[in-house]
Order: C-alpha cells, then structure tokens, then sequence
C-alpha cells in the first residue's frame, strides 16, 4: 500500500498531535440455512480505511471505500476534530507506547477460504439432519460466517502493522415444541485462531447434543420460584456475570462513571476471587495487538478480590496515569476504537463441583445463557437458557425462561466458593459497535446477591 | 450497459439494491465533546436467483465496475447454492400510494458544528442545574439515506429521507453511589431538535433516582414508559407477527387471525406515513409499495406481515414488510413504523392515581426474551417508586411474564405517544398494567 506516503503528507500537511490510518480488504462468506433452505448465500467485499486525528485536543473520524481519496479523508477528519474541540474544556491526550513496526500472522491452520463451499454447505446440512431428529425440534436456523483478509494500520508516529486476519463463526437458533408448549435454545461458536479445524473439534455431534440439552431442558423445564436463593454458575454463567456485571465497569471510559471508579485499591470480593481479561486459548478476543497499535496485555481486574486494574485506551490511560493495555477496538474501518473486553475470566479455585451443591437445601444451578445486560449502577441482568433447580445438595428438575439479576458490587462479596474447573465461552458483545468476545471461568457459588426471575 | 440488463446474462431474475448513506455525529464523553465524525457509505447488494438457486453479494461501492463484478460472483454464489423449489420470483411492477411527505434537504449537508453547539449548551444546562449530574455520554447528529431497488421485473424506486437525532445519557454521584443511568433523546426529520425536552425529561427523573427506594412488594402496577414498552415488544410480540413464523407454526398467533388476543384497547399498526415516523418510506428494501398495515384492532389479531417470499408462499402477498439485512444481504420480514394508538387519560393521570407502584423508564435484558413463546424476565432499570402518586425514589426490580398475558390486560393507556428509534422505529403511549408480580433487586 503507498501508506507510507500518505502519512508522510499528513504529518508536513495537517497541524494535528496525531493521525492514524485503519485500513481493511476483507472477504466474507455467509451462508444462512432455515428449514432446509439456504435463504442467504452471500458474499461480502469489503475495503476502506477508518481515519482518526485527533487535533487541538479533540478527535475526528471519517472514512472512505477509496485510497485515492484518503488525502481528503483526513482533511475531512481534521476538520471534525477541529469543529470537536470548541466543546472541550481538557485536551485529549494520548499516553505513550512503544512504537512497532510488525506483521501479524494467523494461527488458523485450516483457513476458510481453503476450504470448498460445498463442504460448509454439507456440514450445515449434516447439523440441521441431526437436531431434526429430535420430535421436538420446529424450526431452526444456522448461520455460518467465515472472514479473511488484511488489516493494515499506519499512524504519524510511524507505527505501522499488517494483520492476516479473520475468524469463523456459527450461530443456531432452535425452536421445539411438545406438549407443555414452546421454547427455543441458542448456540454461538467462532474462533480467531482456529480455522476449519474448529469445526473438526466442534463436530456436528457435539453441538445438536449441546442445543437439544438446552431445548429440552427448557421444554420440560418448571419456572422457577423468583426471589433471592443460592447459586451455583456453571463456566458460562460465571463468565457472562464476569463480562456484564463487571467487566463493562472495568472498561474505563464506564469505571469513571460507575460504582467502581472510587473502589480501585479496596477489597471489593472474597480474597479467593480473581478476575482477569487476558488472552486464553482460543479466546474469541485474542489478538496481539489492538486497534491503537498497543501491544495487549493480562489485565489483572480482581486479585485476591482487590479491584486492582482496569481496560484502558491511550486516551484514557494518560487521564488515570496509567499504561495503555490493548484495550482499543474497532469493529471495522468505518467506526473509530472504543474500549473493549476480550477474553473476560473468573480465574479456578479449589472446590469440586460437588462441594458446590452441598448442602444447598433450595437453590439453582444455572448452565447457559440468552443475552445480558448491565448499567453504570452495576445492576446486571443475564438471561438464562438452561439451569436446574438444587433440592438438598442434588440436582433436580430443570427451569424454563427465566433471568438472574443482582447489584454487582454486593453480589460479589456474597461468593462462597469458586470450582477447580474452567471453561469458556464464544460471543459477541454490543457497545454501540460488535466485538467478538470470550467469556468464562470455573463453577462457583453465591450464597445470596442473586435474584432469580419466575412467573412463580 | 444498465447494469439490470448486464446481470440478466447470469440470472433468471436479478436485484439491484444501491444504499448511499451520509451520516454526521458528535459524540459526548464526560460533560465534554469528545469526537466528531463524518461518514459518506455506498453499499450495493445484489441479489440474483438461477434455477430456483439465490445467490447474494454485496460490495462497499457504488460503482460500475465493480457491481459488475459482484454480479458474476453472485453468480457464482448462486451456482453453489441449492434449489428452493418454494421460491416463486422477485416482486413486478408495483403502483407506489405514499402520500406527498416532504423532505427537508438542510439534513443532507448538515455541518458537525451545529450539533457541537447544541451538545455544548445541553451539557452546560445539566451542568448548571444539577452540579451532581454527569454527562456520561451522549450524541447528535445526521442521517442521510438515498436507496435504489431495481428488478429485472420492472421494478426501479428510488427514495431518500434523513432524520437528525440527538440524545443524552446523565447519571448522578452522591458520595459513593452512582444513579441508574438516565437517557432521553429526540429524533426529528427537520432541524428542530428539542435540547430543552430532552435536559428536563432527564434532570426529572435524576431528581428522584439519587433516593434509592427498596421495595418488599413481590404484587404492584406498573406504568412502562413508551421505551420500555418498546423493548419489551420488540423482542417478544414483533417477532410473533412474521409471516414466516405463521408458515413454520412457530408463533403463538398462528391460529389467531380474527381473533380477540390482546386487551380491546389495544391498537397496533405499522404505518410508515404517521406524522412522528423518522422512516418515510414509499416502498420497502424489494421495492414493494409501502402501506399501512392494521396489526391489533382493539385487541382482535388482523393479520400477520409478509415480505416477497413468504408472501408468495402463503398466497397471501406481500404487505410491504420486506427488510434487508446489509451485513448479509438477506430479506427478513420487519415493521417499519410501529404506531401504539394513545389512549385518553395524560401519563401524568395514570401516575397520579397510583397509591403504591413503579414507573419503568427501561428494562435490562429484554433482548433475552424469548420470541417463540413471548416469555420474558427483565430487570426494571431505570424505575422509580410511586407512592400516593407521585415519584418518591429509585428502584430495581426484575418482571417476568408473558407478553400476551401482560397485554391482555392492560389498565390504561396514556394519550401522549413517543417517538422511538432504538431497536426499531415507532410511536408509542404510556401504559399501565395492574397486579404485576415482581421481584425486588435493589439493595
């Protein structure tokens, strides 16, 4: 790319601190089977380039699909900084990184594009086969998106790196239906890391067996009796509270308006719990770098339930005094990076699961969710899509359509025990803009803190 | 070479649909402007189908060349799909009966620095009336849209509108505790956006959220903002009224046409025309002519909405409903204006009679509900505490339910209606349910 040139420009032509060139040539596979019909088959080009300049302490941004075009872009941007700064009373400033110049390869072994469509054709087909076997099972709907290409970005400060980019991903909705009515499970997968060999390991066995559990569980499910009863989180859950209850208020554009802000340095959990956004095998936000060029790094959240770090951009690790830690993402060229989770974990503890459940004379033990929510008060909402009821230290009969809910800052002081296990799960999380997203842990138990919703 | 023409050496039947968006937003961090930006997309989708055989592609350009060439690889596309012997054709020419809407063209070329200026003095109203309050974020700005459909059946529509929005999301500190956060917004299809409405609605509520009120009540009644009550039926009655869901009967509906199945005060239409619509539209994303279609009649279900597709496959037609997704260049069957009819009493009435209940402002998690069954279990957040009719504090409470049984008894309906664009478009009343049972969540 004549990138090098184009920076060149920018720093004689434009009176700006900083500039910063996001470029992107991506394909796109998705194909959509509902009912036996591929209803999408479709295929995506997309390339451009995101420009960000921040000038007299403020930042523009604006894109083009055209390289001819970028000098003009980045006039576009410098003059959106400029109309940005006249609301400004403190400049923007940006902390300091070491500046690279570095190539990031793909650790796919198998990469989408090497594989022939008509393969991912037949294992969506192959699926849908076998969650239809199931009587229950109405309708269902499989997506599946593979992505490759390369991402470039060239700053003003002379950092430049190419990513080999791109991810997997498959998403099945199920709907069943029996005799004590509806319900519907969801099932999410992807890598960044894995390529088609994700699927090899995810084989269409595995997965119809892990969406009919979760369809039939709710299918012959009871609602649960709503109120505030111990709780056991399996690896999903733990990991979902981790990323929406308090996760979102680690980012530090929201700590700074949350509960949090005034809580780092102080004892906030057990000391038996600790929290991390870190890279983990095949964590769906793994990455090397982030979209600011910051190298990425363990962000240690809780340490022996301290609340003892927080995600940061430059932008807002010069505001706390602070390093930056890779926290800077953008969805594509054409929206800027925010702060942004990656692989957001409860880190293992010594319990077994069975220590877990014992001696719980009414409680829940809650597996897999549909969807979560947080707010700046830390109140967080997750919904779940499989759990079972623990009647004297046992397992009992399972739930349907229900959510848990708490205040997060009191919920975590109410954990009692965390699990020697760990698992992860895929997803996408939503902040204005979607990233791709791990989130997970060991099982662990809340004695209270939680608040179970039923129609009981 | 019309580009129509050139794609009929590779398809049956094509589709060209060219999206041009221009986009101008200033965006607020902290009390501070904290970026402009500015945004000028061309996305064109292309839609071929060969023997009964779809195949899509998009590409990020309006250009000739290069939606040639995303013809031959929707071709390609389509050679690899298999065939959908339900599919019957792309839509023919239609006769388009929007009525004359007028287009305010200032929106196409406005500047960054009018929204600068209208977030600066926002900020500095909060600021000044409530020295606890923080602008935690917020945003203005400009949406331009130009869409061309074009068939190989003779369809050719071309349309544009933009709409300018601003919106604000405040929380209030006092000491160690922080508010919910509170959010209005205004969205327009002029200029005229009501900074003044969107600061006091806020500062409001912010009066009453700094005094957390626990409830013990697992009964009460409940006045759902128009927000909240969009959230909720977007994610569980919306999806209920897909053509596509009657055909795969996998919608509580499917046997209910004609059918009391809501509360007889209960009117819901989809009419992209209403005087508060931001979504003007004279035909939808395959060129069928847009209409107003009744949904609730005082309760009684009239009728599902259809796309092309599956209007064809039911022989009931398409009723204008068909939406694209342009990540993925599929139709979907989607409302464009959702119109709630205004009851007759003010929403400061169905408030005011209530001894001991909750106002719900919004609800975390209703995208978790579940669409297939109209279950849902939310947490009410921001709400506030009612207490001989009037707003005494802030609570947190979770609601679980079902969406037509909260629907089919509703008290009261207020005769203000919002304007709402998050999740989708609509124009929605207050409204008040008697007897919901809760869980309280806050501390």
């Amino acid at each position: 790319m004549e990138l090098d040139g184009i920076i060149d420009w920018a720093n004689k032509n434009i009176k700006a601190e900083y500039v910063e060139i996001r470029g992107e040539e991506l394909s796109k596979l998705n194909i959509e089977l509902k009912d036996g019909t591929f209803s999408t088959f479709t295929s995506l080009k997309s390339s451009g380039f995101g420009i960000r300049v921040l000038a007299e302490g403020a930042w523009g941004f604006s894109s083009t699909t055209k390289i001819e075009e970028l000098k003009d872009a980045i006039e576009k941007a410098y003059k959106m900084a400029k109309a940005a700064s006249r609301g400004r009373y403190e400049k923007i400033k940006l902390a300091d990184i070491k500046i690279v110049e570095d190539e990031v390869k793909s650790k796919m072994k198998i990469k989408p594009e090497e594989v022939d469509v008509q393969e991912k054709v037949k294992r969506m087909k192959e699926l849908e086969k076998e969650l239809k076997k199931d009587k229950n099972v109405k309708s269902t709907r499989i997506t599946y998106q593979d992505t490759s290409g390369t991402k470039v970005l060239y700053t003003s400060e002379r950092t430049k790196i190419v990513w080999d980019m791109g991810y997997v991903w498959q998403y099945i909705w199920a709907t069943g239906k029996n005799e004590r009515g509806m319900a519907a499970a969801r099932d999410e997968i992807g890598s960044v890391d894995m390529g088609w060999e994700l699927f090899q390991e995810e084989n269409t066995n595995k997965v119809s067996k892990r969406v009919l559990k979760k369809l039939n569980a709710q299918l012959n499910g009871v609602s649960p009796k709503r109120g505030e009863y111990p709780v056991v989180a399996g690896p999903i859950i733990v990991g979902i509270i981790a990323h929406e209850a308090l996760g979102h208020l680690a980012e530090a554009d929201l700590t700074i308006n949350s509960p949090f802000r005034d809580l780092i340095g102080k004892q906030i959990a057990p000391e038996f719990v600790n929290m991390s956004d870190r890279i983990v095998e095949n964590g769906f936000g793994n990455n090397v770098y982030d979209d600011e060029g910051t190298k990425i790094k363990d962000v240690h959240i809780i340490k022996n339930g301290i609340l003892t770090e927080i995600m940061l951009n430059r932008e807002y690790a010069a505001r706390w005094g602070m390093e930056p830690n890779g926290h800077a993402r953008a969805e594509n060229y054409t929206v800027p990076p925010i702060i942004r989770m990656r692989n957001t974990v409860f880190e293992r503890g010594d319990h077994s699961f069975e220590e877990l459940v014992e001696g719980i004379k009414f409680g829940y033990y809650l597996v897999d969710f549909r969807g979560g929510q947080a707010e700046l008060n830390s109140s967080f909402q997750v919904g779940v899509q499989e759990g079972y009821i623990i009647r004297n230290g046992e397992l009992a009969e399972s739930i349907k359509d229900t959510s848990i809910s708490g205040i997060a800052i009191d919920a975590l002081k109410q954990i009692s025990a965390v699990g020697k296990d760990f698992g992860i799960e895929m997803g996408r999380c939503g902040k204005g803009q979607t990233a791709f997203v791990s989130s997970g842990g060991p099982h662990m138990r809340f004695d209270k803190g939680i608040v179970v919703g039923g129609q009981q | 070479m019309n580009l129509i023409n050139y794609g009929e050496k590779f398809f049956d039947e094509l589709e060209i649909a060219k999206y041009k968006r221009k986009e101008v937003s200033v965006e607020v961090e902290l009390n501070q402007i904290s970026m402009s930006s500015t945004g000028d997309r061309a996305v064109t989708v292309i839609r071929g189908i060969k023997d009964k055989k779809l195949g899509i592609f998009i590409v990020d350009s309006d250009d000739e060349g290069e939606i040639k060439k995303g013809i031959e690889q929707a071709a390609k596309n389509a050679m690899a799909n298999e065939k959908d012997e339900k599919w019957e054709g792309l839509p023919g020419e239609q006769k388009y009966n929007a009525p004359n809407i007028e287009i305010n063209y200032e929106i196409k070329n406005a500047s960054p620095d009018f929204f600068v200026n209208l977030l600066n003095e926002a900020i500095k109203d909060v600021r000044a009336r409530d020295e606890r309050a923080m602008v935690a974020g917020g945003a203005a700005g400009s949406s331009w849209l130009e869409m061309r459909i074009s068939n190989s059946h003779g369809i050719d529509i071309m349309q544009e509108f933009g709409s300018t929005f601003m919106y604000l999301y405040v929380a209030g500190r006092a000491g160690n505790s922080v508010t919910p956060g509170i959010m209005d917004f205004d969205v327009r299809r002029d200029m005229q956006l009501d900074k003044d409405f969107v600061v006091s609605s806020i500062l409001e509520k912010l009066k009453y959220a700094y005094n957390t009120k626990k409830s013990d009540k697992n009964v009460g009644n409940v006045v759902m903002e128009p927000l909240a009550l969009a959230e909720l039926l977007y994610f569980t009655l919306i999806p209920a009224i897909s053509g596509e869901r009657k055909v795969k009967n996998t919608t509580p509906l499917s046997d209910k046409v004609g059918q009391k199945v809501l509360d007889e005060k209960i009117t819901i239409y989809d009419d992209p025309w209403h005087p508060m619509s931001t979504n003007p539209i004279i035909a939808d994303d395959e060129g069928v002519a847009a209409r107003v279609n009744k949904i609730f009649e005082n309760g009684v279900f009239n009728g599902f909405l259809w796309d092309n597709y599956w209007g064809n496959i039911s022989g009931e037609g398409s009723t204008g409903n068909g939406t694209r997704n342009l990540s993925t260049g599929g139709i979907g069957i989607g409302v464009h204006n959702l119109v709630i009819e205004g009851g007759k009493k003010s929403k400061e009435e169905l408030i005011g009679n209530i001894e001991d209940g909750f106002l719900v402002s919004g609800f975390q998690g209703a995208h978790s509900s579940n669409p297939d069954t109209g279950d849902f279990s939310v947490v009410a957040n921001p709400a506030f505490k009612i207490e001989n009719g009037k707003i005494v504090g802030s609570t947190v409470f979770m609601l679980s339910g079902n969406v037509y049984s909260l629907l089919g008894n509703v008290a009261d309906i207020s005769r203000e209606q919002r304007k709402i664009v998050v999740m989708g478009n609509g124009v929605v009343p207050h409204m008040l349910f008697e007897n919901l049972k809760i869980a309280p969540v806050s501390r």
